[in-house]
């Protein structure tokens, strides 16, 4: 089988490679043999992608050391559950899931568009084969994962204990699908450009492309964040870890797009800077892939093999160079009539939206590049850690929230004066009372604090300019079709699935901003080394010491618990089982903490240090603020773009009326 | 204490690359008891600090000083803004047609600026629009 996974990448590469010429030449020569040809070429690479990853998934389940791969990151005792998972554990692994789901999407394009917009699709395909040709290669010839071992061990190294965590089967995975989605768009931009069919049909085309990408994207960076929080045992959730920044960096230029496209679509303006973020967005995902795998800059989740890194260089490089290239020849094909009716308009807001997310992206940028910057000119080598991303972007986001509130309600075209008056000023009364109400319960001692305390205020600003909408448009509905509450607001929800969508997405960022600005300004911690019985006390919580466990769990894992009454007013609430587990062959224990959730506050409580003689032990507990709200709010967030990316039966109809029209298989470019 | 953890890196030999206050190593513990001990013996924080620059030198703290190049470092974000603001203006403003009349012209974005639940004019138009998606 390892042969057969071997070789079905090498015909992967072959194909691609034919894929590609042929796609080209069909185009170029208008042939449809040749095109009928090509169509076959999606398929049959993601056929052989997925046999090769059947392949290295079943040596991992039937414990196949010979591949020096499976005897690297797995074990014969390890869970089935993280045999699965182990595939992406490692390099070679990674790269050839990202080539698995770059292939799947690639395939679904073809599927999608078998005998429709064919002015663009066959070069969109052959863009993504080129893509999907450079991991092909590596694959083969640099990071092969059916690299036999002479001599097979009989156990392996097993995988990473951190990785051992159910956040980090669904984490990668989630990640990859929202990194590699942006290849769509971006292969669709490039075929608008090489074709010179620069209207607004690659936008359309790849509208909900770009949506399911942010969304995964966005799920991504919160599943890792809580594989963080549970995993790693610190008490945070986000530690502007250069990799982490590289995941980030692509979700906040895709926002960037996401809002400036809907100038486009309803305007026709901005053509060249939305071609502009599109492949900037690709871009930023090759950066995060280069960063991960290069080593050049220091992280906690950069994979142990860094040789990739020049390659992933070079071909960041290219990419680069062809974007601005490309768009540099078209530029005057791209021109579009800009005219706005006022300064104040949404789309004003918009673009200054753009700004203050591009302005993230690019603190993020030279925060994470900036130890090379030093390096290069000084020959100092410094690190850039969380208090320079919280210090330079915590004011940019706060900037950020207010637009949330102050975009979606201003008009369109031009905003009058009375207008501004009248969306605005419940919104800005409530953020006032909320603000007086607060003022009493919220302590102001520092900087960070006087930001929450802003924050705050700016969230019930934007919640209510939000609810406002809703009521409203509710209000109306029921007015006019004479609907329940309920009926109304599910009616205006649902014919309105973009806006309102997009409204719920909002909420859901609000609570996230609440969730990270409460937890990190109120979050207090203790440190306590404790005999059997020792007690001690933390924000209203009574913690009793009670027992220290030792559990071998297998031949590789032993397990240590410390047992914690913890009590509230007297009354036990929860029985705390923080743990260290040591695995064989593992240098450090890995922390398990345990956790009371609520939507006022996490307990989190740590085994820091044992003693198995006395059972004394070190327990550190966080009482960690609103941290819920963040996670609540992913689920929102998911929630608004279900609802933006259901289908429309309008525009479903619209789709087919577009299809009927087509008459021909093939349309030449635009002269 | 916890300002000096957030301010130096941890120093193990995994070279982690952790921030101290987010690392949970032997090494960072060990720091945590070296630092109490300074704090302790009447030290500032910024005398320990630059006690661990002199022995590892700048890669120990976990941001950039705000002196000489490394300034650099926190001031581009918002000189980058700046530059960024400057040229949003400028594009709005070329952007931006003469109005005939200094008179505040309505939206035609009407639906951004509802009325009331129930006004008559933002009523009729949504049931308009209503009536014909539902169509």
């Amino acid at each position: 089988m390892n042969d057969i996974g071997e070789f079905a990448l090498l015909l992967a590469l072959a194909t691609a490679l034919y894929g590609i010429v042929s796609y080209v030449m069909a185009f170029r020569s208008n042939r449809v043999d040749v095109y009928m040809s090509a169509d076959k070429t999606p398929i049959i690479v993601w056929a052989c992608v997925m046999v090769s990853s059947i392949a290295l998934w079943r040596a991992f389940m039937v414990d196949d050391f010979s591949l020096q791969y499976v005897a690297a990151y797995s074990n014969i005792e390890l869970d089935f559950f993280y045999k699965f998972s182990s595939f992406w554990g490692g390099q070679k692994g990674s790269l050839l899931f990202w080539t698995l789901i770059l292939t799947t999407y690639m395939m679904v394009v073809h599927v999608q568009n078998r005998k429709q917009n064919l002015r663009l699709v066959p070069i969109a395909l052959a863009v993504m084969m080129v893509i999907a040709l450079f991991f092909l290669l590596l694959l083969n010839f640099s990071t092969n994962p059916f690299e036999r071992i002479p001599l097979p061990p009989a156990d392996g190294r097993g995988l990473n204990p951190l990785l051992q965590n159910y956040w980090m089967v669904i984490h990668p995975p989630t990640l990859y699908l929202g990194y590699v989605g942006f290849t769509v768009p971006f292969a669709f931009a490039t075929a608008a450009l090489l074709t010179k069919n620069l209207d607004d049909g690659w936008i359309r085309l790849t509208r909900k492309w770009t949506l399911v990408s942010w969304f995964f994207l966005c799920l991504g960076n919160l599943f890792g964040a809580q594989w963080a929080y549970v995993e790693l045992g610190w008490g945070g959730y986000w530690a502007w870890d250069p990799v982490e920044n590289a995941a980030f960096m692509p979700l906040i230029v895709a926002t960037a797009y996401l809002h400036s496209v809907m100038i486009q679509e309803k305007k026709d303006m901005m053509k060249v800077w939305n071609m502009s973020l599109v492949l900037l967005t690709f871009v930023m995902t090759i950066f995060g892939t280069f960063i991960t795998r290069s080593g050049l800059i220091q992280s906690v989740h950069t994979f142990d093999e860094a040789t990739l890194g020049y390659y992933f260089l070079g071909f960041l490089g290219v990419i680069i160079a062809f974007s601005v290239t490309m768009i540099l020849l078209r530029l005057p094909l791209l021109k579009s009539k800009n005219e706005l009716d006022s300064f104040l308009s949404r789309e004003s807001s918009f673009l200054l939206n753009n700004l203050v997310l591009l302005g993230i992206a690019f603190a993020t940028f030279w925060g994470t590049i900036f130890p090379i910057v030093s390096e290069a000119f000084r020959g100092v080598k410094i690190t850039v850690g969380p208090p320079f991303y919280n210090q330079v972007n915590v004011p940019i986001g706060m900037v950020l929230l207010a637009l949330i509130g102050i975009g979606p309600v201003i008009a369109w075209r031009k905003a009058s004066w009375s207008n501004l008056k009248k969306n605005f000023t419940k919104p800005v009364l409530a953020g006032v009372v909320g603000g007086a109400l607060l003022f009493p319960f919220v302590p102001l001692t520092d900087k960070s604090e006087i930001f929450t305390y802003i924050t705050f205020i700016l969230c019930i600003f934007v919640m209510t300019s939000m609810g406002i909408e809703f009521i409203k448009g509710t209000g109306a509905r029921m007015a006019a079709h004479g609907e329940s509450p309920v009926g109304a607001l599910s009616g205006l929800v649902w014919k309105n699935k973009g806006r309102y969508g997009g409204y719920i997405v909002h909420l859901g960022v609000v609570m996230i901003f609440a969730g990270i600005a409460g937890s990190q300004s109120y979050s207090t911690d203790v440190e306590k080394h404790l005999n059997i019985g020792d007690r001690f006390q933390l924000r209203g919580y009574e913690f009793t010491y009670e027992k220290l466990l030792v559990k071998e769990q297998s031949s590789v894992k032993t397990r240590v618990i410390a047992q914690l009454g913890i009590e509230r007013d007297g009354k036990r609430v929860w029985t705390g089982l923080p743990e260290k587990e040591f695995y064989k062959g593992q240098n450090q224990p890995v922390t398990e903490v345990d956790l009371i959730s609520t939507l006022k506050e996490d307990v989190y409580m740590i085994l820091a240090d044992f003693n198995p003689e006395t059972s004394a032990a070190t327990i550190k507990v966080y009482v960690n603020p609103m941290v819920k709200w963040m996670w609540l709010g992913g689920w929102v967030i998911a929630f608004g773009t279900m609802i933006c990316l259901w289908p429309d039966r309008l525009e479903a109809r619209r789709r087919m009326e577009r299809m009927k029209r087509q008459e021909a298989i093939f349309m030449p470019a635009q002269e | 204490m916890a300002n000096l953890e957030n301010a130096l890196m941890c120093k193990c030999d995994d070279k982690c690359g952790k921030v101290l206050i987010n690392c949970t190593c032997d090494t960072s513990r060990e720091t945590r008891k070296t630092l109490m001990g300074k704090l302790e013996s009447g030290l500032t924080v910024d005398q320990i600090v630059q006690q661990y620059v002199d022995k590892y030198g700048e890669t120990v703290l976990s941001a950039p000083t705000k002196t000489g190049f490394n300034l650099s470092a926190w001031i581009m974000p918002f000189v980058a803004l700046a530059i960024g603001g400057f040229g949003v203006r400028k594009v709005i403003r070329s952007w931006v047609r003469p109005v005939s009349t200094g008179e505040d012209v309505k939206a035609d974005g009407a639906e951004e600026e509802a009325p009331e639940a129930g006004h008559g004019k933002y009523s009729k138009r949504l049931q308009d629009e209503l009536d014909r998606l539902e169509s």
